[in-house]
């Protein structure tokens, strides 16, 4: 019998695809080849982590065929099976895996769509976080405002995309009114995704809020998000933009930082 | 008794039920009369809305913590960052109990949310003896190791189950979680006598009973039974119940149901069979009242 671990490596690549020999030597068939007991091991890990995905990736699951998205999903276990113990978590990797999936290449979008659902599905999951008192702000002394940084709602996560991801989510939902027809040159979307309540929702930002929040999730200090939402939109209004990111509750926690704001 | 006066009281060896979600809101609503409730514990290591309804779920019933991603068997090290959380989420409900699994899921970083079979040899003994101290350590309690599912024996698996189980209690001081249809399921598709296997088990160290459906499998010409938690409980596995609890002495025992989950009052009906057959136990051991 060779060593435990040898043995359970040998099952993660029987089960994952690779070859049953040498491992299925080592087990009694009992009346059934031990491959097709192994079957049954793999079967199980295979329908569980498919339904996870289709879990996380419910509009995915309508805009492909349902053998396609099985087709994907058996694809991408055996590529990526998980690297943690919580199902809710796995399947990150699987937008980046359909833009690099040859069968749906053809789909430009939907590795897009995909990135929505798995920001919707981390929002759900999130670690609360309460909101930072705006007060804090009054009590800084002004020189420290413009290198300020904010750490934002951990549910929260910014995307973007040259499709209309919005519209084809919503019109994929299952209560949707089915007569609506998505324009698909509608131009680029911004969207922040985050949970409030219980619910996990999304909705669009004007670009230069959108680069704003981005560089502040990043940990940029306000001097240096501000200059890249004025690279966007020369109109950008830094306290109009300060006292919305209060008002919607997204800083969670502040520092000051002591080198300000980067040059260049 | 109502489920409001049991969450104080302890887990008794009176039926629970497996907390899926698509029954939480009812429970939290209607708080129906049942003794405790089991959850799977990696189910609620994120935020958001699910560990906030088992923080109110909490307030009404006993809750049994019952882990599926510890992976006791693995000749890899533990996941201490997995035994970390799963401390933080025990220090949040204080579970009346914590359970986990007599297998392995992870090799190599990869984590195959299955539980998968061991050889039982000397080399495992070892193995889950150590990560059974390091979890109990981890966690600051005792855990229940719970006897898996079986589709397949190792040609080199030289101490039997209920043996290998009751020396890991004896080296860890760690209780038995005794899955009534795990044994029947594993006894028909491995060919061993099932009331043995019962009787193997020491009444001081099982403190849980897990019962649930199975289903019936052609392969090849052959059946193999399929712990899919699909269906109401068997027959022959109620009768393999009876004589557990006869043996036992009645144990806390819990009803899952994870796949073509029904309506709440259909489990809920299953563990007043399984209460009915606990009464009985306990007429004939009065003094064993408590678990």
């Amino acid at each position: 019998m060779p060593p435990l671990r040898e043995v359970q490596a040998a099952f993660l690549a029987a089960l994952l695809g690779g070859p049953a020999e040498p491992l299925a030597a080592g087990i009694l068939g009992d009346g059934l080849a031990p491959e097709a007991r192994l079957d049954i091991y793999r079967h199980h890990v295979f329908t569980t982590l498919t339904a996870a995905l289709q879990a996380t990736y419910p509009v995915i699951c309508r805009l492909v065929h349902e053998q396609f998205f099985g087709y994907a999903a058996d694809q991408y276990i055996r590529a990526h099976p998980p690297a943690g113990p919580c199902l809710f978590d796995y399947g990150s990797s699987f937008p980046a895996f359909l833009a690099t999936f040859d069968p749906c290449r053809h789909l430009r979008y939907l590795p897009d769509v995909a990135r929505l659902e798995w920001a919707l599905n981390s929002a759900t999951h999130a670690e609360e976080s309460a909101p930072l008192d705006p007060m804090v702000l009054s009590q800084l002394p002004e020189d420290d405002l413009p290198g300020l940084t904010l750490r934002l709602d951990p549910s929260l996560s910014l995307l973007s995309s040259p499709w209309p991801i919005d519209q084809i989510w919503e019109v994929n939902q299952p209560d949707a009114d089915s007569k609506v027809v998505v324009d698909m040159d509608s131009g680029s979307v911004y969207l922040e995704t985050r949970r409030i309540g219980a619910d996990a929702v999304f909705r669009a930002l004007d670009p230069a809020t959108y680069f704003f929040r981005c560089a502040l999730s990043r940990g940029g200090c306000l001097a240096d998000a501000a200059g890249v939402a004025l690279d966007t939109d020369g109109a950008f209004d830094l306290s109009q933009a300060l006292w919305d990111l209060f008002a919607e509750q997204l800083p969670v926690e502040h520092a000051a930082s002591t080198s300000g704001p980067q040059e260049g | 008794m109502t489920g409001r006066d049991a969450a104080t009281a302890g887990v008794r060896a009176a039926a629970g039920i497996g907390l899926r979600a698509p029954h939480v809101q009812e429970v939290i609503t209607t708080c129906p009369p049942v003794a405790w409730l089991e959850v799977h514990a990696e189910n609620y290591l994120g935020g958001g809305p699910a560990r906030q309804a088992l923080d109110q779920v909490r307030r009404d019933y006993p809750i049994s913590l019952h882990g599926v991603g510890i992976s006791l068997g693995s000749a890899d090290d533990l996941d201490a960052r997995h035994l970390l959380r799963l401390a933080a989420l025990i220090q949040r409900i204080d579970p009346v109990l914590v359970s986990e699994h007599l297998s392995w899921s992870v090799t190599g970083g990869v984590y195959l949310n299955h539980l998968l079979p061991l050889p039982y040899t000397e080399e495992s003994l070892e193995i889950v003896c150590r990560h059974v101290d390091q979890a109990q350590v981890a966690l600051g309690r005792q855990i229940l190791v719970e006897n898996p599912s079986s589709y397949l024996r190792f040609e080199h698996s030289p101490i039997p189950e209920p043996e290998f189980l009751v020396e890991l209690a004896r080296r860890t001081g760690c209780g038995l979680l005794c899955d009534v249809n795990n044994i029947y399921v594993s006894a028909h598709n491995l060919g061993f006598d099932a009331l043995a296997y019962v009787d193997a088990l020491p009444p001081k160290l099982v403190r849980e009973i897990h019962l649930a459906g199975h289903a019936r499998n052609d392969a090849d010409g052959l059946t193999i039974l399929i712990d899919d938690h699909g269906s109401r409980v068997s027959p022959e596995v109620w009768r393999l119940y009876a004589h557990a609890v006869a043996h036992l002495g009645p144990v806390a025992t819990l009803v899952e149901w994870d796949t073509d989950i029904p309506a709440l009052h259909v489990l809920l009906a299953e563990a007043c069979v399984a209460d009915g057959l606990l009464h009985k136990a306990r007429a004939r051991t009065p003094h064993a009242a408590i678990a």
